[in-house]
């Protein structure tokens, strides 16, 4: 019996991906996730509810009671934030199995260095995973790389421990702080933009400690929701990679946009006011906005959404182009669009997008920087050369709503700001974009 | 359900195989949903907290440290899934 309901819970598992596909199906992919999770607990009590005392039956209910608040309360744009803590309890879960699983039974030889990997990957995904949330919170600046890199070569070595020394706790509770430890540095040298990386890659790993759990316990269904959850963890880590011409181990190592480059101006930028911006916008056929992590900052989804309908009244086409790694984790900017009911057929990815710039009439740069950087086409020492970007120099005009001229991320300037078919509207993005709306009443 | 060790790494193989061919197809629009999905998904540890608890009757600190491992993994699963529904929500009401 108990096998038939795992196997059911497996088989919706997978069903849930794949009808995680599209996005007219994916409310529905979450039932479907819920109740095999639902299935697959039920099931580890074996029909036998009186082997648990009534401290565990509160501890769950309370926990997930608190879950529900928590994930009621908090703001669309502190998504990040959220998942990046969710991740981490799991991992930290994971790591404190283990931990339990190695100090109280007897384990095969084997189970010994499974007991350790996910004991060490959960406790590095729970602190990594904390401090990913202080750094997306912007209450953490970077620190020097050198040190983290010496420390995290110990991680691997630390698993292969109990090969040559006998197991105790005390080498048990050294292994766990020096992940912990380890977890926190190599966080805390990596930039606030690259979170998309570190928040999936962390996923990936609390999905494969729990996998690995699931070895020590001999459970097949954890350790294939593991499995699943460490490969769609893997997979977005490699896109948001990709999506900015670095590797993993790169973005790991921490310290990008240190760099002292020139980033001078040869000339200054041509500086517009809301007014001319309305006016240029209202003789346009089409517009594409592109909305980086300013437009998230600045909470300006709503009037994002305002202008797109008095644009779409005009009937000038408006198309959102997102670059893969805007925002602070993937598809970030989506779901803030979303949740102003912008269309997502009218969101585009840059392959989908790229060839279009060249035939539009104006783009609208809302807080973006690097992802529209043309130096990443020209400039082979940039430290951003090959990165895919948002080809919006092509544009026949391009607005960018900027607070400053301040480069962003990778610390370089941008010289598209200077391009003569470019103009600056200086401010926050909430403020730009609602004197224009107000300016087009008068247009 | 028991197994062999070579046949559940099989089984890791292929699921890990499902759930990669599987994911590469889900559009950049979804993959915020997808990540806070599996990260719900995620507590599936949760499993194993139960499975253990009983056996640590007799450490009273080990009942606590297992204890911690099941409010995190039902924090991750409740909250994960819950915050994934509201997500998905916005993208519903679209069609």
């Amino acid at each position: 019996m108990i096998e038939i309901i795992l196997l059911i819970s497996a088989v919706l598992f997978i069903f849930a991906l794949k009808l995680f596909g599209r996005p007219s199906t994916a409310h529905r992919a979450n039932l479907f996730a819920m109740l095999a999770m639902a299935l697959a607990v039920f099931s580890a009590f074996n029909f036998d509810f009186s082997k648990y005392d009534s401290t565990f039956y509160i501890t769950i209910v309370i926990s997930g009671l608190l879950g529900v608040l928590i994930s009621k309360r908090v703001q669309m744009t502190q998504m990040p934030e959220l998942v990046g803590l969710f991740n981490g309890f799991g991992g930290g879960a994971s790591g404190a199995i283990a931990y339990v699983e190695l100090s109280n039974s007897s384990l095969h030889f084997n189970d010994y260095f499974v007991a350790i990997f996910s004991m060490v990957i959960g406790m590095f995904t729970f602190s990594g995973s904390l401090v990913a949330v202080m750094k997306l919170r912007g209450k953490l600046n970077n620190f020097s790389s050198k040190f983290a890199n010496i420390f995290s070569v110990f991680l691997p070595v630390i698993i292969f421990i109990p090969a040559v020394l006998e197991i105790d706790n005390f080498v048990i509770e050294f292994i766990i702080l020096v992940a912990l430890i380890t977890g926190i540095i190599r966080v805390a040298v990596i930039g606030g933009a690259d979170m998309p990386v570190v928040i999936a890659f962390l996923n990936s790993l609390s999905g494969i400690a729990a996998m690995s759990a699931g070895f020590i316990v001999n459970s097949i269904i954890l350790i294939v929701a593991g499995a699943l959850v460490g490969a769609s963890g893997i997979i977005l880590t490699l896109l948001m990679c990709a999506a900015m011409n670095r590797t993993l181990l790169d973005v790991l190592k921490g310290g990008f946009g240190n760099t002292t480059i020139n980033n001078e101006y040869e000339k200054d930028p041509f500086s517009t006011s809301p007014e001319d911006v309305a006016i240029q916008l209202s003789y346009a056929e089409s517009v594409v906005i592109v909305p980086g992590y300013g437009m998230a900052v600045a909470q300006a989804q709503a009037a994002v959404k305002e202008l797109t309908n008095t644009l779409k009244d005009k009937n000038i086409e408006v198309k959102f182009a997102i670059h893969p790694v805007a925002g602070r984790m993937p598809g970030h900017m989506n779901v803030l669009l979303a949740e102003v009911d912008i269309d997502y057929e009218d969101m585009f990815t840059l392959e989908d997008i790229n060839s279009d710039f060249s035939s539009t009439d104006v783009v609208l740069v809302l807080g973006a920087n690097d992802v529209v950087n043309p130096l990443a086409r020209t400039d082979e020492d940039s430290p951003i050369y090959g990165m895919p970007i948002l080809d919006v120099d092509l544009a026949r005009q391009v607005i960018v709503i900027k607070r400053s001229m301040s480069p962003g991320y990778a610390g370089i300037a941008n010289p598209l700001f200077i391009n003569d078919n470019a103009k600056m509207l200086f401010t926050d993005a909430k403020e730009g974009l609602e004197n224009i709306i107000k300016s087009f009443e008068l247009v | 359900m028991e197994a062999t060790f070579l046949l559940t790494l099989l089984i890791t193989f292929l699921a890990s195989f499902i759930g990669y061919e599987l994911i590469s197809k889900i559009p950049q629009t979804l993959h915020t949903p997808l990540m806070s999905g599996s990260n719900a998904i995620s507590g599936i540890t949760l499993i194993a907290a139960i499975l253990i608890y009983p056996e640590v009757r007799e450490s009273q600190i080990l009942q606590i440290i297992v204890l911690i491992a099941i409010s995190f993994a039902t924090l991750n699963i409740v909250g994960g899934f819950s915050v994934t529904g509201r997500i998905l929500e916005m993208f519903k009401k679209n069609d």
